[in-house]
């Protein structure tokens, strides 16, 4: 019992992530179980993975942002904007990534100065981000007009592999390497793991705490931005449907560390999951709604799995 | 008899905290009850309010068997507490408040506020205290709280009211009213069970005293035939730590702090000398500010006046970090809470603060850091699976291992260890005793504060005296008596300071 256990902790979502592939593929074997196919997939959750990676940044020191939808969505207002007002492709995304990082700090500064909760600063800070989208755009898309090297980013294939993918792949690798080799990532988990600790240790908490936000943001307004260059517009609220499945594939990818911490790996497997499901529930014509009660099922299950695994479920 | 205890025990794995306590209390009567850290004076209290279940023993109240399974029985049955780290509900009026745990009044489906007033009202007047029953507990002040959970008391039938430390965090004319309470409280035969570590006030209130000791119940006194050098004496044990290591030379002073106050005024005005090759060992009973002196000095708490000197530099600004970089390590006596990150594994936790020296340009250098890690856990012998082993499955004596091992990887020379050997097992305490005396023999400076007298007379070259927030004499540990440290914390004189001056 204990061996299952063990193993169920260890390799318990990624035996589920196999078995997801593997109905699939018996179902559906000639669309699903393809290389294009998963291809496509790894163009579906690119976006989605790099702004997980943001929230697994922020969930690693213990806080909450719940302003990344939101981030995105203005990430990619702001890029799109600039591109239509004619300044030079490469500061149409590298001055919002610079906002972004003033607005992430500004989001940690909050929580570590005034110690209130990251809940409520970052909801707080998303409606800031709404109205400011809304001051910049009128409520109304962003397309006309745009330069067609806009669009470059988000639509570029190297041969059969769309740019998309290998953009999440550098970000996976490199975010992985952070998190595990640097004395960066170490801190955050050291005051994810406890604060008065990490504090006792000498460790600057409130300095650190800046330093995640800010990625959280930079991150999601890269995600922002690609959407808009993958669109080739720039949608209001493109980016707030992002929010929730940021935060279930970092629940999710924490049940693939054996200390259930939020880990870079771990959110790709999850991102993996959640994609793949909706990518064969579509191929297998489920109704949305149905396809929304499986996937919610599954984060739940996952998360269930996890507890027991490690036994302190009560 | 109100309450009889006969041969009551309780124990904690295999030890015994109380044994064989037959423990007495008259109707009506102030009884105090003393004894050092660790008597088992908390441990009585928990018994007699439900919080512990006993596991030897019986107990009568009011003439029947009397066993609460809860504190909320132990209240039904007429015996409530007042602890000193009250339990209000801060944004609770003082109705409110008084109410907790109560069933309301209702007119119709709603709660009846009206005849809520009425009877607190009824109930604070009766027993002289002035009450603002609209001002919510947060706004209180710490007098106007302790009278709050007075009256909550009351408002069952309380026919036995335990005071635990209640004038800690009072001034002398505070504790003025609160001893007119208890002179009211007496008057209408209620009777009280009075903790304090303030034999003055035990003196002037209470009727009976009685002492416990290392768990058992040495003597019970009448208070008016009994004098504070008996108290003293059957509190203490004559302890002398013979035969032990003491430091061969002392050398440079590496720390010292003039009139140190904290910022939250724990701490009101601590001075002290450590210099290189000594153990300083700090004792002071419950709420005397030690703790939160280790944790001044660190930087972890706000000083609010006062110099620290280290290696006789003024230091303006003191945070862990500036400390730690400075030579000057605090292993916490939270050991959850501050010491260790448990979901991290041993490697993780052990070169936490030590990450710049394995790492280089922001790498962490996964080779040296496994040597780092492993040279410590081998030179102190931490029993674990492996490197990767999360320190929560440590048991608690390897935590504390790990704890220091952290902490020697920055190589201080200054130790603030509180409490170094809590909850660990008699080998690993012996071990950490053996570290603490090679470091300062190497010329490192110990300041050493535990709650357990004995252990500071066994480890300290001098101890210094705290009490009140205050530091006071400094003794040679030289034949020197348990009896005569606690005789020096019971000073009269000492518990009033405080008064006088807040």
């Amino acid at each position: 019992m204990k061996r299952v256990r063990n193993l169920l902790q260890a390799y318990g979502t990624l035996l589920a992530l196999v078995m997801i592939i593997l109905v699939f593929s018996i179902l559906r074997p000639k669309s699903f179980f393809t290389l294009r196919n998963f291809i496509n997939i790894s163009r579906q959750i690119s976006l989605m993975v790099i702004i997980s990676i943001g929230a697994t940044m922020v969930m690693s020191i213990n806080e909450f942002d719940l302003s990344v939808g939101t981030m995105a969505s203005l990430g990619g207002v702001m890029a799109a904007q600039m591109a239509v007002a004619g300044l030079p492709l490469p500061l149409c995304f590298l001055l919002p990534m610079l906002i972004a990082l003033v607005i992430g700090w500004i989001n940690g500064w909050i929580v570590a100065r005034f110690r209130v909760l990251s809940f409520i600063t970052t909801l707080g800070m998303s409606t800031v981000l709404s109205g400011l989208i809304y001051r910049l755009t009128g409520g109304a898309t962003v397309f006309q007009n745009i330069p067609r090297g806009f669009s470059f980013l988000g639509t570029y294939k190297l041969g059969e592999i769309p740019l998309l993918s290998l953009i999440m792949v550098a970000f996976v690798v490199l975010f992985s390497l952070i998190m595990r080799h640097t004395v960066l990532g170490r801190r955050f988990y050291a005051i994810g793991g406890s604060e008065e600790t990490a504090k006792v240790s000498g460790i600057n908490v409130p300095l650190y705490k800046n330093i995640a936000f800010a990625l959280c943001a930079l991150l999601s307004c890269i995600t922002g931005m690609l959407i808009a260059s993958r669109v080739g517009s720039a949608n209001t609220t493109a980016g707030d449907g992002y929010f929730l499945s940021s935060y279930a594939a970092v629940f999710i990818g924490c049940t693939v560390s054996r200390k259930g911490i939020p880990n870079v790996p771990g959110t790709l497997v999850g991102c993996a999951i959640l994609g793949i499901l909706t990518n064969g529930l579509t191929m297998l014509q489920m109704p949305t709604y149905l396809q929304d009660m499986i996937t919610g099922s599954i984060i739940i299950l996952a998360v269930i799995l996890q507890k027991v695994g490690r036994g302190d479920a009560r | 008899m109100l309450l009889e205890t006969k041969n009551v025990s309780k124990s904690f794995g295999g030890i015994y905290a109380l044994r064989d306590i037959c423990f007495s209390l008259r109707e009506g009567e102030v009884h105090g009850l003393v004894g050092e850290n660790g008597a088992g004076k908390s441990t009585l209290i928990k018994l007699l309010t439900g919080v512990y279940q006993m596991e030897e023993g019986s107990i009568s109240f009011g003439g029947s068997p009397y066993l609460p399974r809860t504190p909320a029985a132990a209240r039904r049955a007429g015996i409530s507490v007042i602890h000193q780290d009250r339990t209000l509900v801060p944004t609770f009026t003082a109705v409110e408040n008084a109410y907790l745990g109560l069933p309301y009044p209702r007119k119709g489906a709603f709660v009846d506020w009206k005849s809520m007033e009425k009877k607190v009202q009824a109930v604070s007047q009766d027993a002289g205290i002035e009450l603002d029953l609209h001002m919510t507990a947060a706004r209180m002040s710490p007098p106007q709280r302790t009278c709050l959970e007075i009256v909550r008391a009351l408002m069952h039938d309380c026919r036995l009211l335990i005071l635990d430390e209640p004038t800690a965090s009072l001034t002398e004319r505070e504790s003025e009213t609160l001893f007119e309470i208890i002179g009211r409280l007496k008057s209408r035969g209620t009777a009280i069970l009075y903790v304090s570590h303030r034999l003055d006030e035990i003196f002037r209130l209470t009727d009976r005293v009685t002492v416990l000791k290392n768990g058992t119940l040495v003597k019970t006194l009448e208070t008016a035939s009994a004098t504070r050098e008996d108290l003293i004496r059957l509190m203490a044990d004559h302890y002398t730590a013979g035969g032990l290591a003491r430091a061969k030379n002392t050398g440079d002073e590496l720390l010292s702090c003039s009139h140190l106050k904290s910022r939250d005024g724990t701490v009101l005005d601590a001075s002290l000398s450590l210099h290189a090759g000594e153990i300083l060992g700090i004792f002071g009973l419950g709420g005397s500010g030690r703790t939160e002196l280790l944790e001044t000095l660190y930087g972890l708490r706000s000083a609010d006046g006062g110099e620290i000197r280290l290696m006789g530099e003024v230091q303006p600004r003191l945070s862990p970090a500036r400390s730690l970089s400075r030579g000057m390590a605090l292993i916490s006596e939270d050991r959850r809470g501050k010491g260790m990150i448990g979901n991290l594994s041993v490697r993780e936790n052990v070169s936490l603060s030590a990450l710049q020296d394995v790492s280089r340009r922001g790498i962490v250098r996964k080779k040296q850091e496994t040597q780092a890690v492993h040279s410590m856990t081998e030179r102190l012998q931490v029993r674990m699976a492996g490197q990767e082993q999360r320190v929560l499955e440590l048991s608690g004596g390897n935590q504390q291992k790990v704890v220091f091992a952290r902490t020697l990887l920055t190589r201080p020379r200054i130790f603030l260890c509180d409490e170094p050997t809590q909850a660990v097992d008699v080998m690993t305490r012996s071990e950490i005793h053996r570290l603490l005396r090679a470091e300062a023999d190497r010329g490192c400076g110990v300041l050493f504060v535990s709650s357990d007298l004995k252990e500071v007379l066994e480890v300290a070259d001098r101890v210094q005296i705290m009490a009140s927030g205050r530091t006071w004499e400094v003794l040679e540990n030289q034949d020197l008596t348990t009896r005569q440290v606690l005789d020096l914390c019971y000073r009269e004189a000492r518990a009033k300071v405080k008064s006088a001056n807040s």
